[in-house]
């Protein structure tokens, strides 16, 4: 069974107990208008290219062999500068389980473990779960949006130990419009985690003026309950991910943050990004 | 905490006190026809003489230099080098020294460290009792000024500082502010008489004692103790500038807290913790912090460490006492002593008191030893495994033309700051006579070899032929394979066994090639890790190299991957490099990280740090060195260096305010930045 991966970063810091490796997987079907990861969103293998670094040596649209670069209309192979690279590598869950298991000494010294995330790591589900099945040696976790199916996501609940999910906006219409998509689902498998018992946090992505009202985080508050919350502050680089991708920033310009009254919350504190 | 201090002392208000000798002390002495250490004597006396008492606001730990010479040079082996004090030989006189001798750096006593428990314990009268003229008088100046010191402080009320006054240098301490001024006055003078990488030694050690006596009396209150240990960091900062450096910052003032005492129990203690919090307090780059670890060293000495890691400043660096003192008796040092190491300056591993090696003699650049390689064998080699003798043979070649070059090492004697050796004339040895030698550009070495053994023998995907004309010509119309090589080719730092463990055998071949030489002075020789200035000065021997590296680009800093390998992170760094055998490594150079400083913008951040760290020591590396960068603050400090006067980075082991640095060391810390974690 293959999947698509876009990254596998070494000692992440937020994603989990301890210090992980977390393993990116490319697809998504949210769009959210702010998001940082955009070439989470296509499960399709995409070109990266830094304008800066580029010479416009042309090489790259020359001589273009492999079968990849072909779809692709440019090969990364003949750029020298470093401008182009590719995002997104068609791995065997039997190979990455195995790479991420290398790993698995240093990371159950240091309490850490492995995080699946993306993307969203439940749009290939049968990849995600079959990776998680086989990792038995070493800490799991996901970080998901929730948005998933009902068999998915109870499938997923066992072969983790903990679980990151978000949820951004309360209200089901507004989540629609700035997500593409509606909450029930997600709010469902929230339920659904809560009575699992599995250990989570639930994240909320600060996004000036759409996800940092009062009325927005008083609301998700209630919902969450006694869950443990980290508050995401949004992170000022963003806009330059979609650039390298040659895709425009949906959200434009960034309004002025909210000041968060984290007491709303039963049990939240604030991350800095 | 005083912030009135550290203010006065970073908006360098002092140095309107100061004021050149006038005096041309060489011409002076060349006439007199003058030994050595009556030279060293009489200029230091005479400074001492013209020395003003400065006492600055909130200063309780005093002595700051007033008398200066910036019109001095000092002679080396290509061109001129400006230091602040006086020279005591001629130029004329100088280059014949340097005609018959082999002169070390600057040629005065370095990184060596004096008897501090035993100055603490009996204050400078007690040695003043066995010294010979010149030391007696070297010792009668410094009290007469610390005197003139004391007379000024009860001028102006400071009555604690009188008190100390009349205690040390004179006797030994009794109290933790008498053990810190009498640190800074031995200091001060080592510096003034003319060493330099005067370094400070196991500090929590030697001075810790003093503390926790005045806390268990209830003398001091732990605030307290803090704020006087502040103090005398800030000491540490106020004469830099007139040091003997390559870039101000490269002083050599390191202190070395924690490790085993010589039964091998944990030293780590109250003052250990309080020096990591002064530092972190004060954001200054001296002194700079080691840290002592090993296998078993808990987690919250890594905690404490990451906290001052994440301020920015480029320390603590952690050496691993697993790896060290097994190395260190490999070469023949006695376990106790072994067990009593200190970092000095930088990385280098030292013994105190009885260790007087010279450990950056030589540095041997891996790069042009592949370069050479690649040019005269590859054509001829049938198989990889011949060409790799040949790397060998060069290895050895290179190793034996540095050591030929080190015979009659002469050192300038210090009848002051020798006197705190229990040997009849340190500059002329100690007890370990060892010499170091350096092995720069591992990461480029080993990634060309991986590609030669890939593409030329494995693959046959490219001649020997090709693959040279490739090189000689910058890679200018071969930018496919150049990208090849750069960016989808084994490169150190992924833990991938096909180049790590071709670093492992430059690292063996480099150990092999110094093993059972001996120096001049009869000791052996120590391979080390450690760049310093040959990350600048290697590259420009050599052209384009078959990594993909291009002609003028930069070597990684130390023992570190190549500035343009895309790595897996920091797991697979650190994992890649300890493959090699770093027991036989031990001359000291780290392993250097650069993480974002976004990174620590939340506790859990230092937390895991600390945890990475512990990884590092526990899978048996050396020595860590982890830095925080942030481009665009750097960048924008290139611009407006008006804005960023007391920006810090690492260098190569040793921190600097960035705005102060010459352009090459700005760029290159600019390019590390592109790679951070």
């Amino acid at each position: 069974m293959t999947g698509i991966v876009f990254d596998i970063k070494e000692f992440a810091v937020h994603d989990g107990p301890g210090p992980r490796v977390t393993v990116f997987l490319k697809g998504c079907p949210l769009r959210c208008k702010w998001c940082h990861n955009p070439e989470g969103h296509s499960s399709e293998i995409e070109l990266f290219w830094k304008k800066e670094k580029c010479t416009g040596c042309g090489l790259c649209r020359q001589d273009i062999e492999h079968e990849l670069c072909k779809q692709l209309g440019r090969c990364w192979h003949h750029c020298a500068s470093g401008a182009l690279s590719i995002s997104g590598q068609k791995w065997e869950a039997e190979a990455l389980v195995e790479r991420l298991l290398s790993y698995a000494p240093i990371l159950n010294d240091c309490g850490g473990g492995i995080t699946l995330s993306g993307g969203e790591p439940l749009f290939q589900p049968e990849f995600a779960l079959e990776v998680l099945k086989r990792l038995t040696t070493v800490h799991r976790a996901i970080e998901t949006s929730g948005y998933a199916d009902e068999t998915v996501f109870l499938r997923m609940l066992e072969v983790v130990d903990f679980v990151i999910m978000d949820i951004k906006l309360a209200d089901s219409d507004v989540h629609r419009s700035y997500t593409g998509v509606r909450n029930e689902e997600i709010l469902d498998n929230f339920a659904r985690l809560k009575a699992s018992h599995k250990p989570h946090l639930i994240r909320v992505p600060l996004i000036p003026q759409i996800t940092d009202t009062e009325e927005n985080l008083s609301a998700i508050a209630r919902i969450v309950g006694d869950s443990p919350v980290e508050l995401l502050e949004y992170n000022q680089l963003t806009p330059t991910k979609y650039a390298m991708l040659q895709k425009e920033f949906p959200l434009g310009e960034i309004a002025q943050p909210s000041k968060v009254d984290l007491s709303i919350f039963q049990n939240a504190k604030l991350l800095k990004l | 905490m005083l912030e009135e201090l550290r203010s006065y002392i970073l908006k360098k208000k002092h140095h309107a006190f100061r004021s050149p000798s006038g005096i041309d002390f060489a011409a002076e002495f060349a006439e007199k026809r003058l030994n050595p250490r009556a030279r060293v004597a009489e200029r230091f006396v005479r400074i001492c003489e013209m020395e003003q008492p400065l006492l600055m606001p909130q200063e309780r730990i005093v002595l700051t230099r007033t008398v200066t010479d910036p019109n001095a040079i000092f002679i080396k082996e290509e061109g001129e080098d400006r230091i602040d004090l006086p020279c005591i030989y001629t130029k004329e006189e100088w280059l014949q020294v340097k005609e018959k001798h082999f002169i070390h750096e600057a040629g005065w006593l370095s990184n060596v460290i004096p008897d501090y428990s035993l100055i603490l314990e009996k204050g400078l009268l007690f040695f003043r009792k066995n010294a010979d003229e010149y030391s007696c008088k070297m010792i009668d100046a410094l009290i007469d000024l610390t005197d003139r010191y004391a007379m000024e402080a009860e001028n102006q009320g400071k009555m604690d500082v009188v008190e100390t006054l009349k205690k040390v240098p004179r006797y030994g301490a009794t109290s933790f502010q008498e053990a810190l001024q009498m640190i800074r006055i031995v200091n001060f003078a080592a510096w003034l008489e003319g060493n330099y990488h005067v370094t400070l030694g196991r500090f929590d050690v030697y001075c810790g004692p003093y503390l926790e006596k005045d806390l268990a009396t209830g003398v001091l209150r732990e605030e307290e103790a803090l704020e006087l240990l502040c103090d005398f960091f800030m000491a540490l900062n106020k004469d830099t500038d007139l040091y003997y450096s390559i870039q101000r910052g490269d002083n050599g003032q390191s202190l070395t807290l924690g490790g085993v005492d010589a039964k091998g129990h944990p030293q780590f203690n109250m003052l250990s913790r309080l020096c990591l919090l002064a530092s972190k307090e004060l954001k200054v780059i001296d002194p700079k912090i080691n840290i002592r670890v090993d296998k078993n060293t808990p987690v919250e000495v890594y905690e404490l460490g990451s906290e001052l890691t994440a301020v920015g400043l480029g320390f603590p660096q952690y050496t691993n006492d697993d790896t060290v003192i097994a190395g260190l008796l490999e070469k023949g040092y006695e376990l106790e002593d072994a067990r009593n190491y200190a970092i000095a300056a930088c990385w280098e591993i030292i013994i105190p008191v009885v260790g007087t090696d010279i450990i950056n003699v030589g540095a041997l650049s891996f790069a042009k030893v592949i370069d050479r390689a690649f040019h005269e064998y590859l054509k001829k080699a049938n198989s990889f495994e011949e060409f790799l003798k040949y790397v060998d043979l060069i290895i050895m070649e290179e190793t034996e033309k540095i050591l030929a070059r080190i015979q009659n090492i002469w050192v300038i004697p210090s009848p002051f700051y020798g006197m705190f050796f229990p040997f009849e004339d340190v500059s002329k040895g100690g007890k370990y006579n060892n010499l170091g030698v350096h092995g720069t550009g591992i990461a480029t070495a080993a990634d060309s070899l991986a590609a030669i053994k890939k593409y030329v023998f494995e693959e046959k995907s490219i001649s020997a032929e090709a693959y040279i004309e490739a090189v000689d010509a910058d890679f200018v119309g071969y930018e496919s394979l150049l990208a090849k090589l750069r960016y989808d080719s084994p490169k150190m730092g992924n833990d991938d066994d096909f180049v790590d463990d071709l670093a492992a055998h430059l690292m063996s071949s480099f150990a092999d090639a110094l093993e059972g030489k001996r120096s001049s002075r009869g000791g052996q020789i120590r391979a080390g890790t450690g760049s310093a200035m040959y990350y600048l000065w290697h590259p420009e021997e050599i052209g384009a190299s078959p990594d993909g590296r291009r002609k003028g680009e930069g070597l990684g800093t130390n023992y570190s991957p190549s500035l343009y390998a895309r790595c897996n992170g920091p797991f697979s760094i650190v994992k890649s490099f300890c493959k090699p055998e770093l027991k036989r490594i031990i001359n000291g150079g780290p392993l250097t990280l650069e993480f974002l400083s976004s990174m620590f913008e939340n506790p859990e951040g230092i937390e895991k740090l600390a945890l990475l760290v512990r990884t590092y020591i526990k899978l048996g590396g050396h020595q860590l060195q982890l830095n925080t960068v942030n481009r665009e603050t750097l960048r924008d400090a290139q611009k407006h260096p008006e804005r960023y006067p007391q920006l810090v980075v690492r260098i190569w082991g040793w921190s600097a305010y960035f705005v102060e640095l010459d352009k090459r060391f700005q760029d290159h810390v600019i390019a590390r930045t592109e790679y951070a974690l």
